[in-house]
């Protein structure tokens, strides 16, 4: 029987039941030199001296590290904008200035106290719009700007495109923050294993995390070892390097085994958010529902550090409007630096911001035009064949109008009447959809690769396979799933295939657990690592195999038009709620989700569905409930007491993950990533459902119960405007 | 604290109207000093009272430890007897993956002193199976596919194994209410509450 689609177990399930799982906090050992980083906790300022001698006079303090004890303080994913311990300046509250080094935690905590760090205070640039003045204070000075991109797409004629519209729509949307709040705060333990430096914690990309440590400490490669242990989430969070320098440099300087483990503030403080958007946009259509122009300026935080800001925006450039074919197109997506906590991967990665305005945007049209939301998506989804704004045709495999059309039927069966939605005087029922897009994989030229090494234990017929491949586990299974492709590549049972993967030294490059590629990109490279490994066997040869597997070639975009081809694969989703929105206090209540996606194919069925509802709750908390809040570059939610995450109570009763099997011409047996996609069109669906059911829009996320409130008043002061002066009479109808 | 009485959401709320918070009743205030001596554990030097014999009967064992009377019982189990098992998410009783059973309640060991549960019955994820034989929760949570990075799921396993020692778990809303306590961020509530109530024998 296939292991294609059946909903195995992970191998791991047992100690994650039993308590048996170490994550990176339970490597720790009283026997290790424990580290505190001290936070800038100030979002700018110029360093004028740090004194840290009452500290090293403690007993029990081994060091404290400054930036002159760093060999290459410069590191990033993409641009190495960012410090290990800050120099001359901190840009941000999150700033590291000097880590101790100590025999237990709470001497390590005591010291921290006794560093004297002199600084004084510079002006901040505290919003990406001020950050745009002319006279903003610069966040790197030398750059002379804090435009850290300005990514523009042309496309069309879009001035004679609006002027020949039957309907012309504009407006303006804001996002914040989202935290990832894995629930495993950063952690980690280093050492040496003889002359090899060793740093075991948890991340997304082990041969990344590798290239930053080595480059940080001038090391070849080969001297140093990423391993992962259990990783407790990372949703995008784990992307950037967050404690695992702190901790090499540490074992690097002392020759010891050392320690650091972040609690939950300095894990909020200290890594990445979601990037918050500012989004005008104005969208232009014909009678018939087509949309022939949209125009879109989306203004971005990036906070102190590049991060990934770069390829988030060109992402959210490129989805500007949506998941619709366009001939007339003028977008502006623009990241700033500011002295707020750097933006950087998310989920989604710049796509769930982007259909929240393009999404809202094409609901209005279709009010405006007063033809079913469904009918005017149907007629502007993108097709096969189709042109992006960028000018390539899109990658084989559209789907977008299939799973449009089966989100339609589902939500249409599942949904409560309209008739039977206001039964209650304040309680009032509405239903919303959307769609959305999503890359798979590494976008606009970004080297995309994932090599595995396949090895098998075989005689008369293969027995055993060992796959090599440094994929990360982050929770998704990715583990299970490529070990399911190898056992029905090779006609193995499941048991019969282990697979090496958490740490550098021992497995090749599998890329990132991120921009949902891994079961596309190592799928596709363990797939082909074994059919070529059998080969080898068969000609007699060691029944071994290196493969590399590099998918369609992707182009940078040209600045001023973004020309180019972005990306070699697609996700496509649509989504319907049915809220039930309090109209005397604004509290909503998502009550039933359908979420549909093309996955290509399901390689575990029930993995799929638990990234489908998992992913959702991420989607609801970024819609209604995760107000994440910065005033003066200070943080005022770092808990979860003030950040609230959805519980369980939170979450509907009723959500239907409807996963459709149309197959991508590369991934393996037909599989595309999904992982990201339930939070792209989401929070624009709750929006039209609110709407349906209040005849208010909410322009901003979260959409809070104040903000609902708020809309919902404004449009009875509309309504009640608009009928007074309908009537010409001054008294308000009821 | 029983998690269950004053669900983590309720709290939240109440807490967020200062003027109310005052008026909650003994449970909150009491959780607030208890939240805040749990954080200030790790940052105040040791000025308060020196280490004392505590004993802790864990998982059927007494351990007798030396320790101040500041130290929580999530820090005790995880520092002191290696039950690494529980675990730390937030520190200040707000996620439940440090839940563990005294006496057979749920509490969060983040927001309890060692000092506090001496002589009475502490149970951790460590606890539960029976040698290889799994608790069925563990087997539900298994089957279910209750987990992703498996990090909240200790928590989620004792307060589900007390939820139905409770005897609250007698449909889906009630076992959705009475899970609340405990987040998981990776979001496989569906598959968390399917578990349970597979245990509680009710129909998924």
């Amino acid at each position: 029987m296939s292991l294609i689609g059946r909903p195995v177990a992970r191998h791991d399930a047992r100690a994650k039941v039993t308590g048996a799982a170490r994550y990176p906090a339970d490597l720790v050992r009283s026997e290790m030199l424990h580290c505190k980083a001290i936070f800038a906790h100030r979002p700018h300022a110029r360093i004028d001296g740090i004194d840290a001698a009452r500290a090293i006079a403690l007993p029990g303090v081994v060091a404290v590290l400054t930036a002159a004890d760093v060999p290459y303080n410069r590191y990033g994913l993409i641009d190495a904008d960012q410090e290990v311990l800050c120099s001359e300046r901190v840009r941000y509250v999150g700033d590291r200035v000097a880590l101790v080094v100590a025999a237990d935690p709470q001497t390590a905590e005591r010291a921290a106290k006794l560093v004297e760090v002199a600084y004084t205070d510079l002006p901040i640039a505290g919003d990406a719009l001020s950050a745009l003045e002319p006279d903003a204070p610069l966040v790197h000075e030398h750059r002379g700007t804090n435009v850290l991109l300005h990514q523009k797409i042309r496309k069309g004629d879009i001035e004679q495109a609006f002027a020949d519209c039957d309907v012309v729509l504009s407006a303006t949307f804001t996002t914040s923050w989202q935290e990832h709040a894995y629930l495993q705060p950063d952690a980690g333990i280093a050492y040496y294993e003889g002359e090899t430096l060793v740093v075991e914690t948890a991340g997304q990309w082990l041969h990344e995390d590798l290239r930053q440590i080595a480059a940080i400490l001038a090391l070849e490669e080969s001297a140093v070892a990423i391993r992962y242990a259990k990783i407790g989430g990372a949703f995008g969070g784990r992307e950037d390097l967050s404690v695992q320098a702190l901790l090499a440099l540490a074992t690097w300087k002392t020759k010891r085994p050392t320690a650091i483990v972040w609690n939950r503030e300095e894990s909020i403080v200290g890594h990445h958010k979601r990037h918050p958007f500012h989004i005008e946009t104005t969208w232009g259509a014909k009678r018939d529902g087509t949309v022939v122009a949209v125009r879109t300026r989306t203004i971005a935080d990036g906070g102190a550090y590049a991060s990934t800001s770069v390829e988030v925006l060109k992402c959210a450039a490129i989805f500007a409007q949506g998941p619709y074919r366009m001939p007339n197109v003028a977008t502006d997506a623009i990241v700033v630096y500011t002295n707020n906590v750097p933006s950087g991967a998310f989920r989604g990665f710049g796509s769930p911001q982007a259909h929240w305005a393009a999404e809202s945007m094409i609901t209005r049209i279709a009010h405006a035009l007063e033809i079913d939301p469904v009918d005017v998506r149907r007629k502007n989804l993108y097709r096969d064949g189709d042109t992006e704004a960028t000018g390539n045709v899109l990658p084989a495999g559209v789907s977008a109008i299939a799973v449009l059309d089966r989100c339609a039927q589902e939500s249409h069966r599942r949904f409560t009447p309209r008739a039977e939605r206001h039964a209650h005087a304040s309680l009032r029922r509405g239903v919303g959809i959307a769609s959305g897009i999503k890359n798979v994989g590494y976008s606009f030229g970004f080297p995309e690769q994932s090599t595995a090494t396949v090895e098998l234990i075989a005689s008369a017929r293969i027995e055993r396979a060992v796959v090599r491949i440094g994929a990360a586990d982050v929770g998704q299974g990715v583990h299970l799933i490529l070990r399911q492709i190898v056992a029905e590549t090779l006609e193995l049972a499941l048991e019969s295939v282990a697979i090496v993967s958490d740490d550098s030294a021992q497995a090749p490059n599998a890329g990132s657990a991120s921009a949902s590629r891994l079961t596309f990109m190592a799928g596709r490279a363990v797939h082909d690592a074994a059919l070529a490994a059998r080969s080898a066997w068969e000609r007699g040869e060691p029944p071994e195999a290196t493969v590399q597997y590099r998918p369609p070639a992707t182009t940078p975009l040209d600045l001023e038009t973004g020309a180019g081809t972005p990306n070699y694969c697609y996700g496509y989703a649509a989504q319907g709620v049915e809220v039930e929105v309090d109209v005397t206090t604004g509290v909503t209540r998502v009550l039933k989700i359908v979420s549909v996606h093309d996955v290509g194919r399901a390689i575990n069925r029930q993995q799929v569905e638990g990234q489908i509802e998992g992913c959702l709750a991420q989607a609801v908390g970024y819609a209604l409930t995760e107000n994440f809040k910065v005033r003066d570059g200070k943080i005022l939610t770092p808990h979860f007491s003030t950040y609230l995450l959805p519980t369980t109570l939170d979450m509907p009763t009723e959500i239907v993950p409807v996963i459709m099997e149309l197959a991508d011409p590369h991934g393996p047996y037909g599989a595309r990533g999904m992982a990201e996609m339930p939070l792209v069109p989401f929070a624009p669906a709750v929006a039209a459902a609110i709407y349906d059911a209040t005849g208010a829009w909410v322009n901003d996320l979260p959409m809070t119960p104040e903000r609902i409130l708020a809309a919902i008043t404004a449009a009875r002061e509309r309504t009640t405007a608009s009928a007074a002066s309908l009537v010409g009479a001054s008294s308000s109808p009821a | 604290m029983d998690v269950g009485k004053v669900t983590r959401r309720r709290f939240l709320v109440r807490a967020a109207l200062p003027t109310i918070a005052a008026g909650v009743g003994i449970g909150s205030p009491r959780l607030c000093a208890l939240a805040q001596a749990a954080a200030s554990v790790s940052v105040l030097p040791a000025s308060g009272p020196g280490p004392m014999p505590v004993t802790l009967n864990v998982n059927g064992r007494a351990h007798e430890l030396r320790i101040e009377p500041r130290v929580t019982l999530l820090d005790a189990l995880r520092e002191r007897l290696a039950l690494t098992g529980t675990k730390k998410g937030c520190d200040q009783g707000t996620c439940g993956a440090c839940t563990v059973l005294v006496d057979g309640r749920r509490v969060n060991a983040c927001l309890t002193l060692a000092v506090m549960v001496q002589r009475k019955a502490i149970t951790t994820i460590e606890g539960l199976a029976d040698g290889d034989q799994l608790h069925p929760m563990q087997a539900a949570f298994l089957a279910h596919d209750g987990f992703q990075c498996g990090y909240c799921t200790p928590g989620q396993i004792l307060s589900a194994v007390a939820l139905l020692a409770e005897k609250r778990a007698t449909d889906e809303a009630s076992v959705r209410e009475w899970m609340s306590g405990n987040i998981c961020r990776c979001g496989a509530y569906p598959n968390i509450v399917a578990a349970v109530r597979s245990v509680a024998g009710q129909p998924s």
